[in-house]
Protein backbone atom coordinates (compact mmCIF):
# COMPACT_ATOMS: atom_id res chain seq x y z
CA UNK A 1 0.00 0.00 0.00
CA UNK A 2 1.45 3.10 -0.84
CA UNK A 3 0.69 6.61 0.98
CA UNK A 4 -0.15 8.78 -2.10
CA UNK A 5 -1.06 12.15 0.48
CA UNK A 6 -4.42 14.29 1.25
CA UNK A 7 -7.07 13.73 -0.99
CA UNK A 8 -7.96 17.55 -0.07
CA UNK A 9 -4.66 17.76 -1.77
CA UNK A 10 -5.84 16.36 -5.47
CA UNK A 11 -8.59 18.35 -6.56
CA UNK A 12 -10.56 17.50 -10.08
CA UNK A 13 -8.16 17.57 -12.62
CA UNK A 14 -5.08 16.88 -11.44
CA UNK A 15 -2.68 14.49 -10.82
CA UNK A 16 0.20 13.55 -8.71
CA UNK A 17 3.31 10.62 -9.10
CA UNK A 18 4.23 8.44 -6.70
CA UNK A 19 6.78 5.43 -6.28
CA UNK A 20 5.89 2.05 -5.76
CA UNK A 21 8.00 -0.70 -7.54
CA UNK A 22 7.63 1.79 -10.32
CA UNK A 23 6.11 5.38 -10.74
CA UNK A 24 2.21 5.73 -10.34
CA UNK A 25 0.29 8.11 -11.80
CA UNK A 26 -2.71 9.01 -9.63
CA UNK A 27 -5.77 10.83 -11.32
CA UNK A 28 -8.60 13.22 -10.18
CA UNK A 29 -11.49 12.98 -12.51
CA UNK A 30 -14.65 14.96 -11.45
CA UNK A 31 -13.76 13.21 -7.85
CA UNK A 32 -13.21 9.86 -8.85
CA UNK A 33 -9.61 8.78 -8.22
CA UNK A 34 -7.80 6.60 -10.92
CA UNK A 35 -4.24 4.93 -10.80
CA UNK A 36 -1.97 3.70 -13.60
CA UNK A 37 1.38 3.21 -14.60
CA UNK A 38 3.38 6.51 -14.66
CA UNK A 39 5.25 5.68 -17.51
CA UNK A 40 4.11 5.50 -21.13
CA UNK A 41 4.29 1.93 -22.88
CA UNK A 42 5.30 4.10 -26.22
CA UNK A 43 8.17 6.29 -24.71
CA UNK A 44 9.77 6.58 -20.95
CA UNK A 45 7.38 9.91 -20.59
CA UNK A 46 5.49 10.60 -17.18
CA UNK A 47 1.92 10.37 -17.88
CA UNK A 48 1.22 11.94 -14.62
CA UNK A 49 2.53 15.57 -16.80
CA UNK A 50 -0.21 14.28 -19.51
CA UNK A 51 -3.80 16.19 -20.09
CA UNK A 52 -7.04 14.50 -18.79
CA UNK A 53 -9.52 14.62 -21.09
CA UNK A 54 -12.48 12.72 -19.64
CA UNK A 55 -11.78 9.37 -18.28
CA UNK A 56 -8.37 9.07 -20.69
CA UNK A 57 -4.86 10.67 -20.38
CA UNK A 58 -3.27 11.99 -23.17
CA UNK A 59 0.81 11.53 -23.09
CA UNK A 60 2.37 14.93 -22.98
CA UNK A 61 5.02 13.44 -25.59
CA UNK A 62 3.27 11.98 -28.78
CA UNK A 63 0.07 12.59 -27.64
CA UNK A 64 -0.71 8.84 -26.63
CA UNK A 65 -3.96 8.26 -24.72
CA UNK A 66 -4.83 5.62 -22.42
CA UNK A 67 -8.24 4.78 -20.55
CA UNK A 68 -7.27 5.65 -17.16
CA UNK A 69 -10.40 2.53 -15.97
CA UNK A 70 -8.10 -0.28 -18.15
CA UNK A 71 -5.17 1.38 -19.07
CA UNK A 72 -6.04 0.48 -22.36
CA UNK A 73 -4.27 2.56 -24.89
CA UNK A 74 -7.03 4.67 -26.88
CA UNK A 75 -5.27 6.70 -29.16
CA UNK A 76 -2.02 5.95 -31.21
CA UNK A 77 1.21 5.65 -31.34
CA UNK A 78 1.11 3.48 -28.08
CA UNK A 79 -0.32 0.17 -28.61
CA UNK A 80 0.47 -1.36 -25.66
CA UNK A 81 -1.55 -1.33 -22.09
CA UNK A 82 -0.53 0.68 -18.53
CA UNK A 83 -1.13 -1.45 -15.61
CA UNK A 84 -4.22 -0.05 -13.43
CA UNK A 85 -3.98 0.10 -9.67
CA UNK A 86 -6.65 0.22 -7.38
CA UNK A 87 -7.13 3.46 -4.66
CA UNK A 88 -9.26 3.77 -1.86
CA UNK A 89 -9.30 6.60 0.91
CA UNK A 90 -9.15 6.43 4.39
CA UNK A 91 -9.73 9.44 7.19
CA UNK A 92 -9.29 11.75 3.78
CA UNK A 93 -5.66 10.03 2.96
CA UNK A 94 -5.60 8.47 -0.54
CA UNK A 95 -3.59 5.34 -0.38
CA UNK A 96 -2.92 3.14 -4.23
CA UNK A 97 -2.45 -0.63 -4.21
CA UNK A 98 0.22 -1.41 -6.65
CA UNK A 99 -0.61 -4.26 -8.77
CA UNK A 100 1.89 -7.46 -9.10
CA UNK A 101 4.02 -8.31 -11.89
CA UNK A 102 4.58 -11.31 -13.05
CA UNK A 103 7.16 -12.52 -15.34
CA UNK A 104 5.80 -15.13 -17.67
CA UNK A 105 8.10 -16.58 -20.48
CA UNK A 106 9.82 -13.11 -21.10
CA UNK A 107 6.31 -11.42 -21.01
CA UNK A 108 4.90 -9.35 -18.31
CA UNK A 109 1.19 -10.65 -16.94
CA UNK A 110 -0.48 -8.39 -14.28
CA UNK A 111 -2.72 -9.51 -11.53
CA UNK A 112 -4.45 -7.00 -9.36
CA UNK A 113 -3.12 -7.05 -5.77
CA UNK B 1 36.72 71.98 -59.01
CA UNK B 2 36.39 71.22 -62.21
CA UNK B 3 33.45 68.80 -64.24
CA UNK B 4 33.27 65.74 -64.00
CA UNK B 5 35.58 65.60 -60.36
CA UNK B 6 33.77 64.28 -57.05
CA UNK B 7 35.26 66.39 -53.96
CA UNK B 8 36.81 64.84 -51.78
CA UNK B 9 36.05 64.16 -48.10
CA UNK B 10 38.11 66.41 -46.37
CA UNK B 11 36.21 69.73 -48.83
CA UNK B 12 33.08 67.33 -47.66
CA UNK B 13 33.56 68.05 -44.00
CA UNK B 14 34.18 71.16 -44.10
CA UNK B 15 32.27 74.05 -43.07
CA UNK B 16 28.50 73.79 -44.09
CA UNK B 17 26.51 76.65 -44.73
CA UNK B 18 23.53 76.60 -41.93
CA UNK B 19 21.20 75.82 -43.98
CA UNK B 20 22.81 72.43 -44.26
CA UNK B 21 23.91 69.06 -41.79
CA UNK B 22 25.64 65.91 -42.31
CA UNK B 23 23.76 62.79 -42.66
CA UNK B 24 25.28 59.06 -41.93
CA UNK B 25 27.65 58.06 -44.55
CA UNK B 26 26.36 55.63 -47.08
CA UNK B 27 27.65 52.63 -45.29
CA UNK B 28 26.00 53.24 -42.33
CA UNK B 29 23.04 51.66 -44.33
CA UNK B 30 24.82 48.57 -46.05
CA UNK B 31 27.27 47.53 -43.53
CA UNK B 32 26.21 44.20 -41.80
CA UNK B 33 28.88 44.87 -39.49
CA UNK B 34 27.11 47.92 -38.63
CA UNK B 35 23.57 46.50 -38.79
CA UNK B 36 25.18 44.27 -36.28
CA UNK B 37 25.86 46.70 -33.64
CA UNK B 38 22.70 47.92 -34.20
CA UNK B 39 20.55 44.49 -33.72
CA UNK B 40 22.99 44.09 -30.24
CA UNK B 41 23.20 47.47 -28.62
CA UNK B 42 19.41 48.86 -30.16
CA UNK B 43 16.70 46.63 -31.09
CA UNK B 44 18.33 43.76 -27.99
CA UNK B 45 19.11 46.49 -25.68
CA UNK B 46 15.58 48.47 -25.86
CA UNK B 47 12.30 48.13 -25.71
CA UNK B 48 10.60 46.60 -29.28
CA UNK B 49 6.81 46.02 -30.47
CA UNK B 50 6.35 42.90 -31.14
CA UNK B 51 3.05 41.57 -31.33
CA UNK B 52 -0.92 42.99 -31.46
CA UNK B 53 -1.88 41.75 -27.98
CA UNK B 54 -5.59 40.79 -29.69
CA UNK B 55 -3.85 39.29 -32.30
CA UNK B 56 -3.17 35.94 -29.73
CA UNK B 57 -6.77 36.38 -28.68
CA UNK B 58 -6.13 32.44 -26.83
CA UNK B 59 -3.87 30.77 -24.82
CA UNK B 60 -1.80 28.59 -27.01
CA UNK B 61 -1.89 31.41 -29.60
CA UNK B 62 1.31 32.51 -30.57
CA UNK B 63 3.60 34.64 -32.53
CA UNK B 64 7.59 34.00 -33.67
CA UNK B 65 9.28 37.63 -33.97
CA UNK B 66 13.10 38.18 -35.26
CA UNK B 67 13.94 41.17 -32.83
CA UNK B 68 17.68 41.81 -33.10
CA UNK B 69 19.44 38.38 -33.64
CA UNK B 70 17.22 36.65 -32.23
CA UNK B 71 14.10 34.76 -32.72
CA UNK B 72 11.46 35.40 -29.95
CA UNK B 73 7.87 33.05 -29.17
CA UNK B 74 5.29 35.22 -27.71
CA UNK B 75 2.14 33.44 -26.34
CA UNK B 76 -0.42 33.30 -24.65
CA UNK B 77 -0.57 31.22 -21.48
CA UNK B 78 -3.64 29.53 -19.52
CA UNK B 79 -3.87 32.14 -17.07
CA UNK B 80 -4.61 34.39 -19.82
CA UNK B 81 -1.50 36.52 -19.58
CA UNK B 82 1.20 37.45 -22.56
CA UNK B 83 4.55 35.56 -22.43
CA UNK B 84 7.58 35.83 -24.50
CA UNK B 85 10.63 33.26 -24.36
CA UNK B 86 14.12 32.96 -27.03
CA UNK B 87 12.82 30.69 -29.31
CA UNK B 88 15.25 27.98 -28.43
CA UNK B 89 15.02 24.34 -27.44
CA UNK B 90 17.05 23.95 -24.07
CA UNK B 91 17.83 20.59 -25.28
CA UNK B 92 20.40 20.83 -28.40
CA UNK B 93 19.01 24.76 -29.30
CA UNK B 94 16.76 23.75 -32.42
CA UNK B 95 14.14 26.33 -33.28
CA UNK B 96 11.15 25.25 -31.00
CA UNK B 97 8.51 27.29 -33.36
CA UNK B 98 9.30 27.94 -37.13
CA UNK B 99 5.94 28.82 -38.00
CA UNK B 100 5.61 33.10 -37.73
CA UNK B 101 2.05 32.25 -36.02
CA UNK B 102 -0.45 29.91 -35.14
CA UNK B 103 -1.96 27.66 -32.22
CA UNK B 104 -1.03 25.28 -30.14
CA UNK B 105 -3.16 22.86 -28.51
CA UNK B 106 -1.29 21.58 -24.98
CA UNK B 107 2.58 22.83 -25.21
CA UNK B 108 5.29 24.04 -27.51
CA UNK B 109 7.37 20.52 -28.15
CA UNK B 110 10.84 20.74 -30.51
CA UNK B 111 9.98 18.65 -33.18
CA UNK B 112 13.79 16.99 -32.93
CA UNK B 113 13.49 14.96 -29.67
CA UNK B 114 10.16 16.30 -28.08
CA UNK B 115 11.15 18.38 -25.28
CA UNK B 116 7.77 19.49 -24.37
CA UNK B 117 7.14 22.97 -22.55
CA UNK B 118 3.68 24.52 -21.27
CA UNK B 119 2.93 28.09 -22.28
CA UNK B 120 4.67 29.45 -19.41
CA UNK B 121 7.82 27.98 -20.28
CA UNK B 122 8.11 24.94 -18.10
CA UNK B 123 9.37 22.14 -19.38
CA UNK B 124 6.78 19.44 -18.76
CA UNK B 125 8.05 16.58 -20.53
CA UNK B 126 10.87 15.20 -22.24
CA UNK B 127 12.08 11.70 -23.57
CA UNK B 128 13.43 9.47 -20.75
CA UNK B 129 13.26 12.63 -18.19
CA UNK B 130 12.15 9.99 -15.38
CA UNK B 131 14.54 7.87 -16.14
CA UNK B 132 17.30 10.91 -15.24
CA UNK B 133 16.23 11.38 -11.72
CA UNK B 134 19.00 13.95 -11.22
CA UNK B 135 17.58 16.19 -13.19
CA UNK B 136 16.30 19.62 -12.23
CA UNK B 137 13.35 20.27 -14.64
CA UNK B 138 12.81 23.38 -13.60
CA UNK B 139 16.69 24.08 -14.55
CA UNK B 140 15.34 23.73 -18.21
CA UNK B 141 12.45 25.77 -18.87
CA UNK B 142 12.36 28.29 -22.06
CA UNK B 143 14.16 31.31 -21.73
CA UNK B 144 11.76 34.49 -20.47
CA UNK B 145 11.91 37.30 -22.25
CA UNK B 146 10.56 41.28 -20.48
CA UNK B 147 7.10 41.86 -21.63
CA UNK B 148 5.08 44.72 -22.10
CA UNK B 149 1.43 45.63 -23.06
CA UNK B 150 0.81 49.43 -23.86
CA UNK B 151 -1.71 50.65 -26.71
CA UNK B 152 -2.76 47.39 -27.55
CA UNK B 153 0.88 46.14 -28.14
CA UNK B 154 3.11 43.61 -26.84
CA UNK B 155 6.53 45.27 -26.63
CA UNK B 156 9.25 43.04 -25.67
CA UNK B 157 13.12 43.50 -23.99
CA UNK B 158 15.83 41.18 -25.02
CA UNK B 159 18.11 42.80 -21.77
CA UNK B 160 18.49 41.47 -18.83
CA UNK B 161 17.92 44.56 -17.19
CA UNK B 162 15.58 46.49 -19.65
CA UNK B 163 15.97 50.49 -19.43
CA UNK B 164 12.98 52.16 -18.16
CA UNK B 165 9.37 51.53 -20.72
CA UNK B 166 7.98 55.08 -19.35
CA UNK B 167 11.49 56.91 -20.10
CA UNK B 168 11.82 55.41 -23.66
CA UNK B 169 8.77 54.08 -25.01
CA UNK B 170 6.19 56.40 -23.58
CA UNK B 171 8.73 59.25 -22.90
CA UNK B 172 9.22 59.14 -27.43
CA UNK B 173 4.96 59.72 -27.39
CA UNK B 174 5.14 62.46 -24.71
CA UNK B 175 7.99 64.18 -25.87
CA UNK B 176 6.40 64.12 -29.57
CA UNK B 177 2.87 65.22 -28.33
CA UNK B 178 3.76 67.22 -25.41
CA UNK B 179 1.76 65.64 -22.76
CA UNK B 180 1.47 62.85 -21.44
CA UNK B 181 -2.30 63.17 -21.80
CA UNK B 182 -2.83 63.81 -25.25
CA UNK B 183 -2.73 60.52 -26.67
CA UNK B 184 -5.17 58.87 -23.91
CA UNK B 185 -8.50 60.50 -25.54
CA UNK B 186 -7.53 58.03 -28.53
CA UNK B 187 -7.62 54.78 -26.32
CA UNK B 188 -5.78 53.05 -28.55
CA UNK B 189 -5.54 50.09 -26.62
CA UNK B 190 -9.26 49.51 -26.92
CA UNK B 191 -9.48 49.90 -30.83
CA UNK B 192 -9.91 46.95 -33.08
CA UNK B 193 -8.05 46.02 -36.25
CA UNK B 194 -9.75 47.05 -39.18
CA UNK B 195 -6.57 46.46 -41.75
CA UNK B 196 -3.36 45.20 -41.79
CA UNK B 197 -0.97 45.41 -44.98
CA UNK B 198 2.53 44.32 -44.85
CA UNK B 199 5.10 46.33 -46.62
CA UNK B 200 8.59 44.20 -47.44
CA UNK B 201 11.19 46.85 -48.05
CA UNK B 202 14.27 46.87 -49.95
CA UNK B 203 15.58 49.50 -47.57
CA UNK B 204 17.64 49.69 -44.25
CA UNK B 205 15.49 50.35 -41.31
CA UNK B 206 17.01 54.00 -40.79
CA UNK B 207 15.96 55.06 -43.98
CA UNK B 208 12.57 54.28 -43.41
CA UNK B 209 13.19 56.22 -39.91
CA UNK B 210 14.21 59.04 -41.53
CA UNK B 211 11.85 59.48 -43.88
CA UNK B 212 8.83 59.02 -41.59
CA UNK B 213 10.68 62.07 -39.75
CA UNK B 214 10.47 64.45 -42.18
CA UNK B 215 8.02 66.07 -45.15
CA UNK B 216 10.33 68.11 -47.43
CA UNK B 217 9.26 65.19 -49.89
CA UNK B 218 5.32 65.02 -48.87
CA UNK B 219 4.28 67.91 -51.65
CA UNK B 220 6.50 65.85 -54.46
CA UNK B 221 5.38 62.06 -53.31
CA UNK B 222 2.26 62.43 -52.00
CA UNK B 223 -0.27 64.09 -53.55
CA UNK B 224 -2.97 62.88 -51.83
CA UNK B 225 -1.82 63.62 -48.11
CA UNK B 226 -0.65 67.14 -49.03
CA UNK B 227 -4.99 67.52 -50.58
CA UNK B 228 -5.82 66.10 -46.89
CA UNK B 229 -2.76 67.81 -44.92
CA UNK B 230 -2.46 71.43 -47.14
CA UNK B 231 0.16 72.24 -44.68
CA UNK B 232 2.58 69.83 -45.61
CA UNK B 233 3.62 71.63 -48.69
CA UNK B 234 5.51 73.84 -46.76
CA UNK B 235 7.69 70.99 -45.66
CA UNK B 236 7.66 70.99 -41.90
CA UNK B 237 6.26 67.38 -40.69
CA UNK B 238 4.13 67.14 -37.66
CA UNK B 239 7.34 65.79 -36.43
CA UNK B 240 9.14 69.24 -36.87
CA UNK B 241 7.18 70.53 -34.15
CA UNK B 242 6.26 69.69 -30.26
CA UNK B 243 2.59 68.90 -29.59
CA UNK B 244 1.53 70.27 -33.39
CA UNK B 245 -1.20 68.37 -35.31
CA UNK B 246 -1.66 69.18 -39.13
CA UNK B 247 -5.11 70.55 -39.88
CA UNK B 248 -7.26 69.17 -42.24
CA UNK B 249 -7.78 71.28 -45.11
CA UNK B 250 -11.52 73.14 -45.15
CA UNK B 251 -13.04 71.09 -47.56
CA UNK B 252 -11.63 68.24 -46.61
CA UNK B 253 -14.43 65.97 -44.27
CA UNK B 254 -12.29 63.17 -43.33
CA UNK B 255 -8.66 61.58 -43.43
CA UNK B 256 -9.51 59.67 -46.30
CA UNK B 257 -7.74 59.17 -49.77
CA UNK B 258 -10.16 61.53 -51.33
CA UNK B 259 -10.87 64.10 -48.66
CA UNK B 260 -13.92 62.21 -48.30
CA UNK B 261 -16.23 61.72 -44.79
CA UNK B 262 -14.16 58.88 -42.62
CA UNK B 263 -16.14 56.57 -40.31
CA UNK B 264 -17.66 57.27 -36.45
CA UNK B 265 -15.23 59.55 -34.09
CA UNK B 266 -12.68 58.39 -30.93
CA UNK B 267 -15.17 59.88 -28.37
CA UNK B 268 -12.03 60.77 -26.55
CA UNK B 269 -10.72 63.17 -29.05
CA UNK B 270 -10.82 66.66 -27.87
CA UNK B 271 -12.03 69.70 -29.67
CA UNK B 272 -8.19 70.60 -30.29
CA UNK B 273 -7.10 67.46 -31.84
CA UNK B 274 -10.67 66.95 -33.97
CA UNK B 275 -9.46 67.39 -37.67
CA UNK B 276 -6.20 67.37 -36.96
CA UNK B 277 -3.00 64.60 -37.80
CA UNK B 278 -0.51 63.38 -35.18
CA UNK B 279 2.84 61.55 -36.30
CA UNK B 280 4.94 59.87 -33.51
CA UNK B 281 8.17 57.99 -34.18
CA UNK B 282 8.76 55.29 -30.79
CA UNK B 283 12.70 54.87 -31.72
CA UNK B 284 13.57 52.46 -33.15
CA UNK B 285 10.93 50.63 -34.61
CA UNK B 286 7.07 52.11 -34.29
CA UNK B 287 5.55 55.08 -36.40
CA UNK B 288 2.13 56.09 -34.86
CA UNK B 289 -0.30 58.23 -36.17
CA UNK B 290 -3.80 59.52 -34.86
CA UNK B 291 -6.98 60.96 -36.70
CA UNK B 292 -10.18 61.63 -35.31
CA UNK B 293 -11.85 58.30 -36.61
CA UNK B 294 -8.77 56.24 -36.31
CA UNK B 295 -4.77 55.27 -35.99
CA UNK B 296 -2.36 54.11 -37.93
CA UNK B 297 0.28 52.06 -36.09
CA UNK B 298 3.60 51.03 -37.93
CA UNK B 299 5.43 47.84 -36.57
CA UNK B 300 9.39 47.75 -38.19
CA UNK B 301 11.12 43.93 -38.45
CA UNK B 302 14.38 45.08 -39.56
CA UNK B 303 15.51 41.59 -41.40
CA UNK B 304 18.70 42.69 -42.93
CA UNK B 305 20.73 45.48 -43.60
CA UNK B 306 19.22 46.33 -46.60
CA UNK B 307 15.50 44.74 -45.95
CA UNK B 308 12.98 45.86 -43.44
CA UNK B 309 9.29 44.50 -43.17
CA UNK B 310 6.69 46.57 -42.05
CA UNK B 311 3.45 45.56 -40.85
CA UNK B 312 0.84 48.71 -40.82
CA UNK B 313 -2.61 48.41 -38.93
CA UNK B 314 -5.41 50.48 -39.63
CA UNK B 315 -7.14 50.57 -35.71
CA UNK B 316 -10.59 51.73 -35.42
CA UNK B 317 -14.08 51.54 -32.40
CA UNK B 318 -14.54 48.00 -32.88
CA UNK B 319 -18.54 49.19 -33.50
CA UNK B 320 -17.06 50.27 -37.04
CA UNK B 321 -14.96 47.19 -37.45
CA UNK B 322 -18.03 45.07 -36.09
CA UNK B 323 -20.32 47.20 -38.31
CA UNK B 324 -18.50 46.40 -41.18
CA UNK B 325 -18.24 49.76 -42.35
CA UNK B 326 -16.49 51.59 -45.02
CA UNK B 327 -12.78 51.48 -44.16
CA UNK B 328 -11.60 51.02 -47.48
CA UNK B 329 -11.16 55.12 -48.32
CA UNK B 330 -9.47 55.87 -44.88
CA UNK B 331 -7.18 52.96 -45.34
CA UNK B 332 -6.32 53.80 -48.90
CA UNK B 333 -4.93 56.92 -47.76
CA UNK B 334 -1.80 55.87 -45.74
CA UNK B 335 -1.42 52.57 -48.05
CA UNK B 336 -0.69 55.17 -50.91
CA UNK B 337 1.60 56.80 -48.34
CA UNK B 338 3.06 53.57 -47.35
CA UNK B 339 3.69 53.18 -50.73
CA UNK B 340 5.17 56.28 -51.88
CA UNK B 341 7.32 56.17 -48.83
CA UNK B 342 8.76 52.88 -49.06
CA UNK B 343 9.43 53.63 -52.55
CA UNK B 344 11.25 56.60 -52.15
CA UNK B 345 13.53 54.28 -48.99
CA UNK B 346 14.46 51.77 -51.89
CA UNK B 347 15.21 54.65 -54.09
CA UNK B 348 17.79 55.80 -51.68
CA UNK B 349 18.93 52.60 -50.89
CA UNK B 350 20.21 52.06 -54.06
CA UNK B 351 22.79 54.39 -53.64
CA UNK B 352 23.89 54.15 -50.17
CA UNK B 353 26.92 52.50 -51.63
CA UNK B 354 27.44 54.55 -54.17
CA UNK B 355 31.37 56.76 -53.91
CA UNK B 356 28.68 59.47 -54.67
CA UNK B 357 27.56 59.09 -50.88
CA UNK B 358 30.24 57.47 -49.13
CA UNK B 359 30.25 60.82 -47.03
CA UNK B 360 26.54 61.21 -46.86
CA UNK B 361 24.63 64.09 -47.91
CA UNK B 362 23.00 66.61 -46.34
CA UNK B 363 19.43 67.67 -44.17
CA UNK B 364 17.91 71.31 -45.16
CA UNK B 365 16.62 72.89 -42.07
CA UNK B 366 12.94 70.88 -42.07
CA UNK B 367 15.34 68.12 -41.89
CA UNK B 368 17.75 68.94 -39.21
CA UNK B 369 15.58 67.15 -36.28
CA UNK B 370 16.98 63.87 -38.30
CA UNK B 371 20.42 64.84 -36.73
CA UNK B 372 18.90 64.06 -33.35
CA UNK B 373 18.11 60.44 -34.86
CA UNK B 374 21.40 59.79 -36.31
CA UNK B 375 23.06 60.91 -32.24
CA UNK B 376 20.90 58.49 -31.24
CA UNK B 377 22.23 55.65 -33.17
CA UNK B 378 25.65 56.62 -32.98
CA UNK B 379 25.35 56.95 -28.85
CA UNK B 380 24.69 53.55 -29.09
CA UNK B 381 26.67 51.62 -31.25
CA UNK B 382 29.77 53.67 -30.42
Amino acid sequence: MILVGELAGLPPGESVRVQGEVAIAVFNVDGELYAIDDTCSHQDASLSDGWLEGCAVECPLHAACFDLRTGQPSGPPAKKPVRTHAVSIEDGVIYVHESTRVTVGGAVAEEVG
Amino acid sequence: MTTGELPTAQEQAGDLPESLRETLAGHYYTDPEIFRLEQEHIFEAGWFCAVLSADLAKPGQFETIQVGRESVLVTRGRDGAIKAFLNVCRHRGARLCTEEKGEVRRSFQCPYHAWTYSFDGALIAAPNLGAMEDIDRTQYGLHDVHIREWLGYVWLCLAEEPPSFEDTVVGDVNARLGTPDAIVGYQVADLKLGRRIEYDVKANWKQIVENFMECYHCATIHPELTEVLPEFADGLAAQYFVGHGAEFGEDVQGFTVDGSAGVEKLPGVSEEQDRRYYAITVRPQVFINLVPDHVVFHRMFPLTAERTLVRCDWLYLPDVVDSGADIDRSVELFHRVNQQDFDACERCQLAMDSRAYADGGVLVPSEHHISEFHDWVRERIG
